[in-house]
């Protein structure tokens, strides 16, 4: 009698419907719960963006939502980097706040009234949503087993890695990014495999709002083309490899520049190249397969290698023509910095100056993949056992997509949909090999062997054998809880990381107090607040680029610099303002209008990632401008120490970002008793002088120190001889000799 | 007691040329001196008094001088790899200045030929670079005294020094680098590229299984992706040690901290990797493909046992590096 459920549950399973059921229901149970651990951070503290980059997009999502799309596309943005402007419509990739403002539009069409904010909030985990079926798609094109799919979807759902980038509040162009970077994989192997022109075209399709999502898109322009080229060195090639490529090339390369922002930059930068590069060379092909079947093959020889030799040579004359006279731009300097790993460092300090740009080191790695970092080289072997068109893509995908987040952190979100892929094949096909209750029969099994005992040629070496399967029953249940073992495990571990590591808005920061309960520190957002409260509509705020687009999202004040680097000589000017002396940064701050001057100062709490601490970079790119006037060396001791107490040098002393930093911060201390604890250092008796600024708000643990600039004097004396007449120091001059003092009677 | 007197009549003698030489000879006339001396062989080689009488002050031109020590006893690292850079940027500049129109002489000072210099100026080390600018004439500045160049950030290219040497001299010609043909990498490379191109014209028939076999390329293929997933990528970039002392007079074989790594830390790390792979493959592949129960069942065994226990020891290995994570399995607890 008990076999009857079981019975009824196995054939229940076995119908082609109530699988195809199943597997809905599970996909929407991954992306609900790919969706649910990203809301950490909601839960924790509330609805709020995160980060520096988001509050940008978030505050052209909500031009956008007020202005409408034509004014978006031509916005010039007078309220940051003042006084240059920027224009923000044509130097920005709009896929993101697009994708928002209908998000937006749709649901007030539905009569849902929903806060902006709260879309942006929520649309990182809807796409993750998403990705996780897309990861499916793409998996289910790799391999026949039913069960890496869904695997792959889970991985892809929950892996710390993609994670990182799209909690709830990271409003980020990555949020839609890896969705579309997936689903783009997912429609040019599809396109790949059937030669269609359709997949070709929605393949295309998905590329351009890649595009206009994501600088990244630059590595599918150029994996496609690797792939391909890969496969023609293979003698791969097809039609319908000629037709998907042509397809995705034609129509997406049109689609990208319609991009403002990307313009012309499809033909003419030469990170576009490969991809062009390709394209042309598929024609050739083409055009020889045509011709090997018009002409006799003798004659074909010739023809062959006189074509190709005229080819080669007058394409690479072009190249060099059109490099050297200035047509093709040279590699832009963030992606030279993937190739040669000096270069950035030498030659642009904003660069090297970006944490995200730095180096992976191994223990990054396995905390953003965890045991997926060991399977995903099983995922590739087990590729290489079949090596079909699609194989190959993921054997590319996996060596470079591994190169490139190994040179830089940021760049494992790339790297994370091929290592899910690769992974949910190594395990589906572990599970497939030991979940099965069949156990064969030595005798039949010999017999088999016997019979094709040499088959397959030219696959891998230790596939050349048949399989038979597995006999013990025990050790197939041992691996199968061995492996369910380590799956809870990585469920476990992603969800530490995610609540540990990655749900923290970095706008507001967490601590513990030591009875174990939380003590949220809210400087940030109070110093804002302060800003926009307090000063006038059009008061400049200076402040380090960091900041720039906090400011300009939360106090809604105009900024000199934002993370929207692109103007390195105006982040110079800042960065010698701060790192010079008040006699010299005073007229600079006058000449750009500043109002007020915002730092960040982490010394009363112990908070790492304070102006102090990145003093050093903002120094650097001044010298990179002006080498006369500033000078890192002259920051360290000289024992070459970077210090900040009594032993620090004169000209740190004298910065405006030192006297900023440790203005006033002596008297929360006995008389000698002041202590920086980041730094860890007593700092002197005497604290700095400010003469030509006076201090306008400092938030309440010291995280944000807002100063005022001085207008000029009433008497027109100088700033110095003021602050000194003020201080009650009278100049050595004024004290002439008087006569005795007389009683004056009317 | 004599060889103090002999240590002031140097001194004196010394000084008194300087002294001469100074009041002898017009700037006009020095610079057409030591700037033909330079057309001859730029940088001048320099003396004691020559370095006196070449920067003596009333001076209408500027002096670019390197104090070096290129003598092996000194063992200056630093002026021996500086110095092919500072000959270069000496000899282009004044052969793209014959008519010494950017008014400045180059001029090298060895630690043998100017002890007194060296003492007088109180250097410490070598090598340093002075430039002195000009005091009279039309490019005068304010201070006569000398420009340091800073060597902290180890000797730079001919170019950077350029740029610097050029920052003080506005307004005048700046003849750029010509950097010579260096003939003899071209003929090594191109001996090298026919030799490969011969080699393998030769050995093609040899060398194209290995090219075609599957198993080679998934060989490449793995092994660079597992150096890359170990960090191999963060060692090249930032220059780590290969291992470093405990204090104790050990051998510390993992960094402390999340962010930082050694080079044999990421070897064996990717050594465990490898491992956690290959037992994988072991366990999908191969066994079940053997035929006889008895093997089959001691290599699963075997590959089951050694995926468990590595496992359990790269997660103990990424517990000592994040204090925070407490996820563990047996018997690595």
């Amino acid at each position: 009698m008990s076999a009857d459920p079981l019975q009824a549950l196995a054939s229940a399973g076995k119908g082609e419907s109530t699988r195809g059921l199943l597997r809905v229901i599970i996909l929407a149970l991954i992306a609900g719960a790919s969706i649910a651990s990203r809301l950490f951070s909601v839960i924790r503290f509330e609805s709020i963006i995160h980060e520096f980059d988001p509050w940008f997009n978030f505050r052209a999502t909500k031009y956008l939502v007020a202005n409408g799309f034509y004014n978006f596309w031509d916005w010039f943005d007078d309220r940051t980097w003042h006084p240059l402007g920027r224009v923000t419509g044509g130097t920005l990739y709009p896929g993101l706040m697009v994708t928002s403002g209908a998000i937006y539009h749709a649901l007030r069409a539905l009569t849902i009234p929903v806060d902006i904010r709260n879309i942006c909030v929520l649309l990182a985990p809807a796409f993750s949503g998403l990705t996780a079926v897309a990861a499916y798609l793409l998996t289910n094109e790799m391999t026949p087993s039913s069960s890496a799919g869904l695997l792959a979807a889970l991985f892809m759902g929950i892996a710390p890695g993609y994670i990182s980038r799209s909690v709830a509040g990271s409003y980020d162009n990555e949020a839609i990014a890896i969705f579309l970077l997936v689903f783009t994989f997912y429609l040019w192997i599809k396109a790949l495999k059937q030669g269609s022109m359709l997949w070709g075209a929605l393949c295309a399709l998905f590329y351009g709002y890649m595009v206009a999502s994501w600088g990244g898109y630059a590595f599918i322009t150029c994996l496609l083309p690797l792939h391909s080229f890969v496969l023609i060195c293979m003698g791969r090639y097809s039609t319908r490899l000629y037709v998907a490529y042509t397809t995705w090339y034609a129509l997406g390369t049109l689609a990208s520049m319609q991009i403002p922002f990307v313009g012309f930059l499809p033909v003419k930068t030469s990170e576009h190249m490969p991809a062009l590069g390709i394209f042309g060379f598929l024609q050739l092909l083409a055009f020889l397969d045509y011709v090997r079947s018009a002409i006799p093959s003798r004659q074909f020889q010739t023809f062959l290698w006189l074509f190709a030799g005229g080819t080669f040579g007058i394409g690479l004359l072009g190249l060099v023509i059109a490099t050297s006279a200035g047509v093709i731009a040279p590699w832009s300097g963030r992606f030279y910095s993937l190739w040669d790993t000096g270069y950035a460092k030498i030659h642009i300090p904003i660069i090297a100056s970006v944490s995200e740009h730095q180096p992976t080191a191994w223990p990054a790695f396995f905390f953003d993949l965890n045991m997926l970092i060991w399977l995903f080289p099983v995922g590739v072997y087990l590729c290489f056992q079949q090596l079909a068109d699609e194989h190959v893509f993921i054997v590319v995908y996996a060596l470079f997509g591994s190169y490139f987040a190994g040179v830089m952190v940021r760049l494992m979100l790339t790297l994370t949909p091929v290592v899910c892929v690769a992974a949910a094949i190594a395990v589906s096909t572990l599970l497939d090999t030991y979940l099965s209750t069949k156990s064969p029969k030595p005798e039949e099994s010999q017999a088999v062997e016997g019979a094709e005992g040499k088959k397959a040629k030219s696959g891998l070496k230790s596939t050349s054998k048949p399989m038979v399967g597995v006999y013990s029953i025990w050790g197939k249940s041992m691996m199968v809880s061995a492996l369910a073992v380590y799956l809870l495990l990585f469920v476990l571990h992603c969800t530490w990381v995610t609540s540990n590591a990655y749900s923290s808005p970095s706008v507001v920061l967490a601590s513990r107090l030591p009875d174990g309960s939380q003590h949220i520190i809210d400087d940030y957002r109070e110093a804002y607040q302060w800003l926009r409260q307090n000063t006038r509509e059009d008061a400049k705020i200076m402040s380090w680029w960091d900041y720039g687009y906090q400011i300009g999202g939360m106090a809604d004040r105009p900024t000199l610099v934002d993370n929207n680097t692109w103007n390195n000589t105006h982040i110079a000017t800042v960065g010698k303002a701060m790192s010079s002396s008040e006699e010299v940064s005073y007229p600079i701050m006058r000449q750009h209008e500043v109002d007020y001057v915002l730092v960040v100062f982490g010394g009363l709490l112990g908070y790492s990632g304070d102006d102090i601490n990145k003093f050093l970079w903002m120094v650097r790119i001044a010298e990179g401008i002006w080498p006369d006037e500033v000078s890192e060396r002259a920051f360290f001791t000289q024992r070459g120490e970077y210090r900040v107490d009594a032993e620090a040098t004169e000209t740190m002393k004298n910065s405006l970002m030192y006297k900023m930093s440790y203005y006033n911060y002596n008297n929360l201390f006995p008389p000698g008793k002041a202590v920086d604890r980041m730094r860890g250092v007593h700092l002197p008796e005497v604290g700095p002088t400010l003469s030509t600024m006076e201090e306008a708000f400092t938030s309440e643990n010291w995280i944000i120190r807002i100063y005022k600039v001085k207008d000029l004097d009433n008497l027109g004396r100088d700033h110095m001889s003021a602050a000194a007449f003020d201080r009650g120091q009278k100049k050595k001059k004024a004290t002439k000799k008087r006569g005795p003092r007389l009683l004056r009677v009317d | 007691m004599r060889l103090l007197h002999l240590l002031t009549a140097t001194l004196l003698g010394a000084a008194t040329g300087a002294l001469g030489g100074t009041s002898k000879k017009p700037s006009e006339e020095r610079f057409q001196l030591y700037h033909g001396k330079a057309v001859s062989s730029s940088p001048v080689k320099l003396s004691d008094p020559s370095y006196r009488e070449l920067t003596a002050t009333p001076r209408d031109y500027s002096v670019a001088v390197l104090l070096t020590a290129m003598d092996s006893r000194y063992g200056c690292q630093l002026c021996r790899e500086f110095q092919p850079e500072w000959e270069l940027l000496a000899r282009s500049w004044t052969a793209g200045d014959r008519k010494g129109e950017s008014r400045v002489v180059f001029g090298t000072l060895d630690f043998g030929d100017g002890r007194d210099i060296f003492m007088s100026l109180g250097l410490q080390t070598a090598p340093v670079l002075f430039f002195f600018p000009p005091t009279t004439g039309p490019h005068a500045t304010v201070s006569p005294e000398p420009i340091r160049y800073d060597f902290t950030g180890g000797a730079q290219a001919a170019e950077v020094v350029h740029s610097w040497v050029a920052r003080y001299l506005p307004d005048r010609p700046h003849p750029p680098i010509k950097r010579p043909i260096n003939w003899m990498r071209w003929i090594s490379t191109f001996v090298i590229l026919s030799g490969g191109l011969t080699f393998s014209y030769v050995a093609w028939p040899y060398v194209l299984p290995v090219i075609q076999s599957r198993t080679v390329w998934a060989a490449i293929t793995l092994i660079s992706i597992l150096l890359f997933t170990s960090g191999h990528m963060f060692n090249h970039i930032r220059n780590v040690p290969y291992v470093a002392g405990d204090g104790r007079g050990g051998i510390s074989y993992f960094a402390s901290g999340f962010q930082n790594q050694y080079g044999l830390e990421t070897q064996i790390v990717a050594a465990l990797y490898g491992i956690l792979a290959l037992s994988s493959i072991s366990l999908a592949v191969k066994v079940p493909r053997m035929t006889d129960p008895r093997n089959q069942g001691i290599a699963f065994f075997a590959w089951f046992g050694v995926l468990f226990v590595v496992y359990s020891l790269l997660l103990s290995i990424f517990r000592g590096k994040n204090p925070g994570y407490y996820f563990s399995l047996p018997p690595f607890m």
